[in-house]
């Protein structure tokens, strides 16, 4: 019995530290695939942390940016976008005729479907009908009133009432169906076969792996732009930590990089773009909890929140600091003349103190001898623990004690929709793009959304854009809602984070402008893949290379243990 | 009986080795402030930084000086040994001495409890508490203590039991000791090794847990914890970082851990005559 025990304690050591080893190891091994290119073909490989998001049909992809990439490589719009906004797709030209409320597309004539069968004005005509029916997490078409077929290429959306975001949200995002496959399908979202996948875009899928996060796309010969350029495109897994190490190594053409590694990367002849402004890091107040819910006290927090710090320290200088109307400055509807709440702890004690509340001895403020203690909830994402973590400090430097609590990612979005919360930390993307998402992150019920309908006037401008049909006018109200957005405070924006992606240089892919479809911050526009240039500089594999992180600590475990075991093994004979 | 525990351990190879480990962290832990002149929760310095002689192991992706940040930590790790042992064992001691010199119904229903208690898995049930409670260190301490004190409980009771028949013990009844005197004078007393025993194996379990915990981002985020450190190191291990960072965490993690259990192991040959190697001779077989 006590022998058993002996062991036990021995084999605990062993167990401790394989577990520290396998700690430090197991996150290093991490998958990247690359298969040796056929003569002349070529490849493209891109990396993404994730791997799968769903089958990439237009019901069936997860409905997040990423998904929505993988099925734009098959699918086409009427419209789509380039850096510089705005480009025909299968829709050659069109016109809003205003009059009718409705807008006349004109189609390319040469334009087939992967099968073979011909695109007509009637696959436009039946997807909009059958969205409508079964609409997605992209498009609901709530605003179409009905579409008619004019000719074999023509034809006139008409518009329930007078609706500015859609050309973005609705013509440049809704994936055109073919008719003669889907009229037959009663639930889109289980339609998962191969027919599923045929569109009219420059690329067919031919492999699909949900458990490894791979796809792999060949170019589609008859795409009415011309063939691709990329043979072969292929998206692999690889973990966010070697994504940097995979590109260097020459294992993946393009990939997401964490910010450490851009001057490695750009150092050794990579190309790094970077983005920021499309997605904001936000604090959420919950405004019908007291003492929240008075508008000063929120001006309070806000003052005494120093975002540039935010930036400095926990975004390590990588991204902006974030404006209380919600907009960034790189959007074309940003409205700089608002409240900016600079950081001014003192305002923030002095607005305290005319609500009744008291420093005392410890530091913070007291009220009906009760202390002014929140709790400020997050999730391990991100970087958000450092946010909230600084954000407490702040805070409790102007006197609000505050408590920090990591959850669970959706755990802290059902808080957050249920209100059982007095700060949180969360952040959404989509701002680059329409302004239409202002509607979704003010009034909407979602786990990042401000869920705020108390201001009248707030309401009625963010019903009031919508229908402006004349983009200046449009711009002044969204500008009126940042203003108003910023005086009521529902929650704060603290800062848009940069987003790095490095590639080689074969293939210039670019943020596309407001982001691809709806706003998706992601530089891989189907266009860009149509031209492939041979590589600037050939990355060549460097044997010098350092060795895998987590190599060199796994050693020196190794032989700590070991000395253990012989210790063991001494005392026993 | 008559054995001088100290002296035992003294003599174990392994005991020696655990006692200075030991001391080593509750010097480091004690003397904070005299090794470091940052403050371990400043995140003043800039970011990421390779170790220099400002940052003897650099700084953290927020810029706090990560030595002063191991050392501080140390603290928190002994800390919860302290707490986690103490309670557990004084909850052992209770629940096991009390069933066994109560004996009957009470026994029954005690021990049963211990059983079930064992079936669940201390671990899990701390992740879950955690969503619901503000999980700081003294939080921990208590749930760690009250979901793993089964174990001492039943040794703590067999031990009792087996006092319980000894004859001095037999002997004071016989002069009309009541319960009340016996446990304190005859039975807590010598169960005293077992308790120092069952205190270092919770203590272990404690510094581990909280370890476990904190690296799974169970742990209120405001503490300077090695469990925390790795938890926020690992997500920088593709830099260079991870030689100043993640790697002398974990170590001084590795250390205190294998003090305690190198203590606990010596001190257990030391209580247990079986357990010693005779010179000369294969005792066992």
């Amino acid at each position: 019995m006590k022998n058993k025990h002996n062991h036990k304690h021995i084999s605990s050591v062993t167990i401790v530290s394989i577990l520290v080893v396998s700690l430090l190891l197991g996150s290093s091994i991490a998958s990247s695939g690359s298969e040796t290119a056929k003569a002349g073909e070529v490849i493209y490989t891109i990396a993404d942390s994730t791997g799968d998001w769903g089958y990439p049909s237009p019901h069936g992809h997860y409905p997040r940016g990423p998904g929505y990439v993988r099925m734009s490589f098959i699918f086409d719009t009427l419209v789509w976008k380039d850096t510089q906004g705005f480009v025909p797709a299968l829709a050659t030209d069109w016109e809003y005729i205003e009059d009718e409320n409705a807008y006349l597309f004109h189609l390319r004539k040469d334009v087939t479907w992967h099968d073979g069968e011909k695109f007509t004005a009637e696959d436009v005509a039946f997807t909009f009908d059958y969205v409508k029916e079964h609409p997605s997490w992209w498009v609901d078409l709530k605003s179409v009133k009905q579409v008619e077929v004019l000719d074999e290429y023509t034809v006139k959306i008409y518009l329930k009432e007078l609706y500015a975001p859609f050309l973005n949200d609705d013509a440049s995002t809704l994936a055109i169906l073919p008719k003669h496959i889907w009229q037959d399908v009663k639930n889109p979202s289980e339609f998962v076969n191969e027919e599923a996948l045929i569109g009219t875009g420059p690329f067919k899928l031919v492999d699909y792996s949900k458990t490894h996060g791979t796809y792999l796309y060949v170019a589609n010969e008859d795409y009415y732009l011309g063939k691709p350029e990329i043979d072969r495109l292929k998206f692999v897994k690889v973990s966010e930590e070697m994504a940097s190490t995979a590109l260097m190594r020459g294992e993946v053409n393009a990939t997401a990089i964490p910010p450490e590694t851009v001057v490695e990367v750009n150092g050794k002849g990579f190309t790094v773009i970077n983005q920021s402004g499309d997605w904001n890091a936000k604090l959420m107040i919950n405004h019908e909890k007291e003492p929240m819910s008075s508008k000063e006290f929120r001006h309070a927090l806000a003052y005494a929140i120093n975002r540039d710090e935010l930036v400095e320290i926990a975004q390590r200088g990588h991204a902006i600091r974030g404006s209380p109307g919600l907009l960034s400055p790189n959007s074309p509807y940003y409205n700089p003349n608002i409240v900016k709440y600079d950081y001014n702890p003192q305002r923030a004690k002095d607005i305290l103190e005319s609500q009744g509340y008291q420093l005392k001895e410890d530091g913070y403020y007291w009220k009906d001898e009760e202390i002014l203690e929140l709790e400020l909830i997050t999730a391990p994402r991100m970087g958000f623990e450092r946010v909230a973590e600084i954000i407490a400090r702040q805070l409790g430097e102007a006197g609000i004690k505050v408590s920090v609590r990591s959850l669970e990612w959706k755990t802290l979005d059902s808080r957050v929709i249920s209100q059982q919360f007095d700060l949180a930390i969360s952040g959404h993307g989509g701002i680059g793009g329409d302004p239409s998402i202002l509607n979704k992150v003010i009034l909407g019920k979602f786990g990042y959304s401000a869920n705020y309908t108390k201001s009248e006037s707030l309401n009625q401008l963010l019903e009031a854009h919508l229908h402006e049909m004349d983009a200046e006018k449009r711009k002044e109200i969204v500008r009126e809602i940042q203003k108003i957005y910023a005086e009521e405070l529902p929650a704060l924006t603290l800062y848009y984070p940069t987003w790095y992606w490095g590639h080689d240089g074969s293939v210039d892919i670019y943020y596309t402008m407001g982001g691809i479809a709806r706003g998706i911050p992601i530089p891989l526009n189907t266009l860009a893949f149509m031209e492939y240039k041979a590589k600037v500089k050939a990355p060549a594999p460097t044997a010098t290379e350092a060795p895998i992180p987590g190599f060199e600590p796994a050693i020196s475990l190794f032989v700590l243990i070991s000395v253990a075991y012989l210790i063991k093994r001494r005392r026993k004979h | 009986m008559h054995i001088n525990y100290w002296k035992e351990l003294k003599k174990n190879s392994f005991g020696k080795i655990g006692l200075a480990m030991l001391i080593l962290v509750l010097i480091i832990a004690g003397l904070f402030p005299l090794l470091t002149r940052y403050d371990p929760g400043e995140p003043s310095h800039s970011a990421l930084n390779p170790p220099s002689s400002e940052h003897w192991l650099g700084t953290n992706d927020v810029g706090q000086d990560i030595w002063s940040r191991l050392i501080y930590g140390a603290r928190n790790s002994l800390l919860v040994a302290l707490g986690v042992g103490l309670f557990t064992t004084l909850i052992s001691t209770v629940a096991g001495a009390s069933a066994a010199l109560a004996g009957g119904l009470y026994e029954r229903i005690m021990m049963r409890m211990v059983d079930a208690l064992i079936a669940i898995p201390a671990f899990i049930v701390i992740i879950l508490v955690a969503a619901y409670v503000l999980p700081n260190v003294w939080t921990l301490i208590f749930l760690i203590s009250i979901l793993t004190w089964q174990g001492g409980a039943r040794i703590v009771r067999a031990q009792t039991l087996s006092l319980k028949e000894r004859m001095h013990v037999y002997a004071a009844r016989t002069f009309g000791a009541n319960k009340r005197y016996i446990s304190t004078r005859h039975i807590i007393p010598e169960l005293g090794p077992i308790l120092v025993a069952i205190f270092i194996h919770s203590a272990t379990r404690g510094v581990f847990m909280e370890a476990g915990l904190a690296f799974l981002g169970i742990a209120d985020i405001s503490t300077v914890s090695w469990g925390l450190m790795m938890h926020y190191a690992l997500k920088f291990y593709y830099l260079e970082v991870w030689k100043w960072w993640l790697l002398p965490t974990g170590l001084a993690l590795s250390v205190t851990i294998m003090a305690f259990v190198f203590i606990g192991h010596a001190f257990e040959t030391a209580m247990d005559p079986r357990l010693r190697v005779m010179e000369g001779e294969d005792w066992q077989c």
